[in-house]
């Protein structure tokens, strides 16, 4: 017994210090060289190796989206990367398919450029740019949701698709001691190109939310990249199911000041649900919507109203409130946004009351 | 304490913000080994092993779950409790694959008033590393607390 313990923990020293030798020369001996990455077998970049394929690009200012900021936590930052990727990595895997590592789809922030590289990127990627701005507003929605308005300094305008998300890079500070970017959703009306609302919570913990509470200023400068994300409203005629939570409220907001430019007559009803009523927000501004949007209702959904209080609107899940309302679902479209537990639990409803599942549309990491 | 060079990677990892804000030793000056050393014998004498204690935590976690971040109280006798999701997710620092929603499920002693918070990767780091974060990190778990609140009922606790 007692040799089999030494040889394991010989054989286990070993390793530990082939690792650590490892880790050492990947640091401060290798030295990958210049490598081109080539881009749709049309662009080409001349870099110095070493860096993660994410961070290559996004030097390029090629943004790639990305909600966690290249810590292999989202799966967001797919692309195929035809040759020169190496072997996909354990980090990889939870996050693609067997299609898609069939079809040389890897996440580019593990892809780490060693030598040339050959990928493959959608052509919009090209359109996506970095704003300089300037935090000009923020607004205190509730107790752990606040609005923050960021007029674009350069480039000084942006065009985007109501449903859309910008990347937000949250600098170094005490509590981090590296920049991440992190992704929300866009809050204002497409026509108003010199500024970007984002409406943030805040996560206990959360390294960027942290930040934006508890550092970020009005009058601080502010870098933001984008917009990305193919969530939006379709463009058909079919009555629309909105379901929402915290800060879920903000491609809602986006949404219906572009039917409202519009003048869209297209119906929706839109379920907002909070726990309790101070996590209700923004009514005077759904009011405002009800009476710009000839077929536009707000139904407010609170689980447990405080003891005490006079709430009139409907009470219980958000989900519930969506099931005593419908019967029948199959001809409406499905627009969710909010915590990933709310939008598995919206969708199930959805599918249950007979929409199809290719009317449902969300965007969980926005 | 001599450290092997894992040891010392692992600290790095545990003590950088690189994964969570503020890292996962707060401002704890042990080495982890220690913490955990330490923590693992408060556990054992509140007659606690690491799996029991994950395994509660777990369930009340899925038993929360569904209700969206609401309290659910009653059918838990002397505990409510409530879990609440948010947008991304949380990685195990030790060296292997490990991805866990960013859920955190707080627990509330109707009686004393006690609370206590986790998230899905608190159960993981206690289930598999006996880790419950140095003190000061943000979500520390008190060992004695914990099994004080979560099995005030059992004989034996």
């Amino acid at each position: 017994m007692i040799d089999f313990l030494i040889t394991v923990s010989i054989i286990s020293s070993i390793g530990a210090v082939l690792a650590l030798i490892l880790v050492l020369c990947e640091r401060y001996v290798v030295n990958y060289g210049p490598c081109r990455v080539t881009i749709n077998d049309d662009r080409e970049l001349d870099i110095q190796g070493g860096s993660p394929l994410l961070t290559v690009l996004r030097d390029e200012k090629i943004f790639i989206p990305s909600a966690c900021g290249g810590r292999g936590t989202c799966g967001v930052c797919k692309c195929t990367v035809k040759t020169g990727g190496g072997a996909v990595l354990p980090t990889e895997t939870p996050f693609l398919t067997k299609e898609e590592i069939a079809d040389s789809v890897r996440l580019s922030c593990q892809v780490k450029v060693r030598n040339d590289i050959d990928i493959q990127i959608p052509e919009e990627l090209f359109n996506i740019q970095e704003f300089k701005s300037t935090c000009t507003e923020i607004e205190e929605l509730t107790y752990d949701m606040r609005r923050f308005r960021f007029e674009l300094v350069d480039p000084p305008a942006i065009k985007f698709v109501a449903g859309q998300f910008m990347q937000l890079l949250c600098p170094k500070y005490k509590g981090s001691g590296e920049e991440v970017y992190r992704a929300y959703s866009i809050a204002s009306d497409p026509t108003q190109r010199n500024l970007i609302d984002l409406i943030i919570r805040l996560v206990p913990n959360g390294i960027c939310t942290t930040w934006c509470f508890d550092i970020l200023k009005e009058g601080d400068p502010v870098m933001l990249n984008g917009p990305y994300g193919d969530f939006r409203m379709s463009e058909t005629d079919a009555p629309m199911v909105f379901v929402a939570g915290g800060s879920g409220m903000a491609p809602f907001v986006s949404i219906l000041s572009e039917m409202r430019n519009t003048a869209s007559k297209r119906s929706v009803k839109y379920f907002f649900g909070g726990n309790t009523l101070k996590d209700l927000c923004m009514a005077n501004e759904m009011k405002a919507f009800e009476e710009q949007l000839e077929n536009f209702e707000f139904i407010p959904v609170v689980a447990s109203p405080e003891e005490g209080s006079e709430w009139a609107g409907q009470v219980g899940l958000v989900t519930e409130a969506v099931q005593q309302t419908y019967s029948d679902l199959s001809k409406h479209e499905g627009y969710l946004c909010g915590s990933p537990g709310m939008i598995d639990a919206a969708a199930a409803v959805f599918i249950g009351l007979g929409m199809p599942e290719d009317k449902i549309y969300y965007d969980k990491f926005s | 304490m001599k450290q092997s060079p894992r040891d010392k990677k692992l600290e790095e990892v545990l003590r950088s913000t690189h994964l969570v804000a503020g890292g996962f030793m707060g401002s704890d000056s042990r080495h982890p080994i220690e913490v955990i050393e330490q923590d693992i014998i408060a556990l054992e004498e509140a007659g606690m092993t690491t799996a029991r204690l994950s395994q509660r935590m777990k369930e009340l976690t899925e038993i929360a779950t569904p209700r969206l971040g609401n309290w659910i109280d009653g059918a838990l006798g002397k505990l409510r409790v409530k879990s609440e999701d948010f947008k991304g997710a949380l990685v195990c620092p030790w060296p292997h694959p490990g991805t866990f929603d960013k859920r955190i499920t707080t627990v509330e002693h109707l009686e004393t008033g006690q609370q206590v918070t986790w998230t899905d990767l608190n159960i993981h780091m206690i289930a598999e590393h006996g880790f419950f974060e140095g003190k000061g990190a943000f979500f520390r778990i008190e060992p004695a607390e914990i099994v004080s609140i979560l099995f005030e009922d059992e004989a034996g606790i």
